[in-house]
């Protein structure tokens, strides 16, 4: 058997676990890098998402029940971001941010256990992409497919909205300078509630579409935080091309890395990381509007 | 090249940081009652975990040990019981604070439970020092129990599991050999051992093996994709809890539940565990002590005393701690006081466990139990899986 013929499962799985991870960090990346503030609660948004696709996508869920689901998830995260952004909004201070934050991902995750008990759960996939395609043989889960190509979608959607859309340019230049968006009559605050909304959104939303790969469990949501981490640093702050690369790169260390060298597995995806932070302090694809100066 | 810009760089770090605690933070203490009964009255501290990864298990456990205090009207060995809580946590950095409080600040007599073996090897020497007996309920750490009079096991060894398998496997399998695969931590090491050690002496041969990390791991594709590759017939497993969950579902996802068949220790489709795999689980095949599928006249009692009071099916976790109560009320009958070294004493002449719900059992020379190990496979039982037992192992 080839090399490829070996080894293409873990690429494609690897792209699998990237538009995922895409999904999930994207949000991280563009509060954080954008708007400055540090959402220690991200991974419990997508938790959440994951547990309400346990709570409304039953075994053998229709595909339109899904999405359905989905929706649903993606406007809870909203609603929930923007009640992060009010909190968040008056401090400016990333040791007082990252101490409100994690406070409300504590408290998130006792009522999620409180909710749904700590026993591990799992997420079914809808029915019609519930079996396997072969891939050169070897069956390959047609759910994992169709993440990819949602994530494809949203991150072509993303990527339009922030860089061809007046909405987009608000956002960019409020990032760029804040002082000067609000001297032209618009509330920065208001922008904030929007990105904030969005990618809180597309957390929740994203870890019900990882439900059925990852499942729902108590702590699943400090392990996606650390993930969407990684993805943000090494992909570079607040831009949706930075987390793409660093999704992608993290999906195959975690993969095919780990497919080619098990016994570092444990090792790999920090060892890509500070290799990247070694090289490129600021990540690979920084945002290119990122303003030097602090806080407005 | 340019200054690091160090504001971008601080809040990665301190979101790490913070991430990383987030991860190890235990809970709190539960402790409720303090002081020290009168001389017919046994303090029994109770250390189960009411937080983290094993609290599922300490849910089971903790209905397994009152069941069996109710049916004997919150006596054991005709003395009355006081028993005194505390969390175990994940790990030895709450378990061990909160058994040596138990001993000292509630002046437990016994120390029932544990899950976790690293704490349990953390507790054994202090409980030693202090002769307080400890009635492990759980963790299945090979050396934990090597005779000292203060440590007594209702449970199971790693390897002792493992090891059951081994025959049975090689004779499944012919001439093809086994994959290996476990989580990277002490337990799955063990596991893997013992399992290699029988199996090999009864003629097999492994393909290969990976350990996986441990805790980190949620996709087991590049693992499984390595055991397809190589010439095995057949996959031995040692996974539980969530870990247990991803694996079986990827096992069947990945299409290598078609041609490898899954063995591996019960922990694999156990309880909660099994819910959450559903049919991806059908036809592994485990070793393990115990199911509640058990067709014995005391299972069957003891089930339906179980679902009666709980709602639930009993788990192996549910009757490791329902044994630890009958163990302890035997030597409680016969003991000469109270004291821990009385009971200690006492445990050592305890003799067979006749009407325990997995059977016959008694604690060997090391005082682990001695006890039957059933091959179960997981089958469609009345539209849920189950571990149906085919039979005896060893």
């Amino acid at each position: 058997m080839g090399w490829l013929d070996a080894n293409l499962i873990s690429v494609l799985n690897g792209f699998a676990l990237a538009a995922l991870l895409f999904l999930i960090a994207v949000g991280l990346s563009l509060v954080f890098g954008t708007m400055d503030v540090l959402n220690l609660a991200h991974g419990s948004l997508s938790l959440i998402g994951a547990y309400l696709g346990v709570a409304l996508v039953g075994d053998g869920a229709s595909i339109g029940a899904f999405v359905l689901a989905a929706l649903l998830a993606a406007v809870v995260g909203a609603l929930l971001g923007a009640a992060l952004a009010a909190m968040t909004s008056a401090i400016t201070d990333h040791l007082r941010q990252a101490l409100l934050t994690l406070g409300v991902a504590l408290i998130a995750a006792d009522v999620l256990r409180e909710l749904f008990g700590s026993d591990p759960e799992r997420v079914s996939a809808p029915a019609a992409l519930a079996g396997s395609v072969d891939v050169l043989g070897r069956p390959y889960p047609v759910y994992r497919l169709s993440v990819v190509a949602v994530a494809v979608v949203i991150g072509l959607a993303l990527y339009y909205v922030l860089e061809r859309t007046q909405a987009g340019a608000i956002v960019r230049a409020t990032v760029a300078d804040r002082g000067m968006v609000e001297a032209i009559g618009i509330r920065s605050q208001v922008v904030l509630l929007g990105v904030f909304g969005v990618g809180a959104a597309l957390a929740t939303l994203g870890g019900l579409l990882a439900g059925p790969v990852l499942g729902a469990r108590p702590g699943l949501d400090s392990t996606v935080l650390l993930l969407a981490l990684v993805v943000v640093v090494v992909g570079g702050l607040g831009s949706v091309r930075g987390a793409l690369l660093g999704a992608l790169l993290v999906g195959q260390v975690q993969t095919l890395g780990v497919s080619l060298l098990p016994g570092q597995a444990s090792f790999l995806l920090f060892g890509a990381m500070a290799l990247v932070l070694l090289l490129r302090p600021r990540g690979l694809l920084p945002s290119p509007y990122a303003h030097a100066g602090g806080h407005a | 090249m340019p200054a690091l810009p160090s504001r971008r760089l601080a809040p990665a770090a301190v979101l790490s940081t913070a991430a990383l605690v987030l991860a190890g933070c235990g809970g709190g203490s539960l402790s409720e009652d303090s002081g020290d009964g009168g001389d017919d009255t046994v303090t029994v501290g109770l250390v189960l975990p009411a937080s983290g990864v094993y609290e599922p298990l300490g849910v089971d456990m903790t209905r397994g040990w009152e069941l069996y205090l109710e049916q004997n009207d919150g006596m054991l060995g005709d003395r009355e019981i006081e028993v005194v809580t505390a969390d175990e946590g994940e790990g030895p950095d709450v378990g061990v604070p909160a058994t040596t409080r138990v001993i000292t600040q509630d002046q437990a007599d016994v120390v029932v439970g544990i899950v976790n073996s690293a704490t349990a090897l953390g507790v054994k020497e202090g409980l030693a020092s202090s002769e307080v007996p400890l009635i492990v309920a759980n963790a299945g750490a090979d050396d934990l129990a090597d005779g000292s009079e203060w440590v007594w096991r209702t449970s199971f060894t790693n390897g002792g599991i493992a090891a059951s398998l081994g025959e049975q496997v090689a004779e499944d399998v012919g001439d093809e050999p086994v994959y290996l695969m476990a989580a990277d931590y002490a337990a799955g090491e063990e596991s893997m051992a013992g399992f290699r050690e029988a199996f090999e002496a009864a003629g097999g041969t492994v393909a290969g093996e990976s350990l996986t990390p441990f805790g980190t791991t949620s996709d087991y594709q590049p693992f499984l994709t390595r055991a397809q590759n190589s010439d095995a017939g057949a996959i031995y497993a040692f996974y539980a809890g969530a870990e247990a969950v991803s694996f079986v579902t990827q096992y069947r996802e990945f299409g290598a539940a078609e041609d490898l068949p899954l063995y591996g220790p019960g922990f694999l489709t156990e309880g909660g565990v099994l819910e959450a795999q559903g049919d991806a689980a059908v036809g592994v095949q485990t070793a393990m002590h115990y199911s509640n599928l058990l067709d014995t006249p005391e299972n069957t009692e003891f089930v339906d005393a179980y679902v009666e009071a709980y709602d639930a099916q009993p788990t192996t976790y549910a009757v490791q701690a329902y044994d630890a109560a009958a163990a302890l009320d035997a030597a409680l009958a016969t003991s000469d006081g109270t004291s821990g070294a009385d009971i200690a004493a006492a445990l050592g002449e305890v003799g067979e466990f006749s009407d325990s719900p997995r059977g016959p059992w008694s604690f060997d020379d090391d005082h682990n139990p001695e006890q039957t190990y059933f091959l179960r496979e997981v089958e469609d039982v009345d539209g849920a899986p189950g571990n149906v037992v085919q039979g005896e192992l060893n």
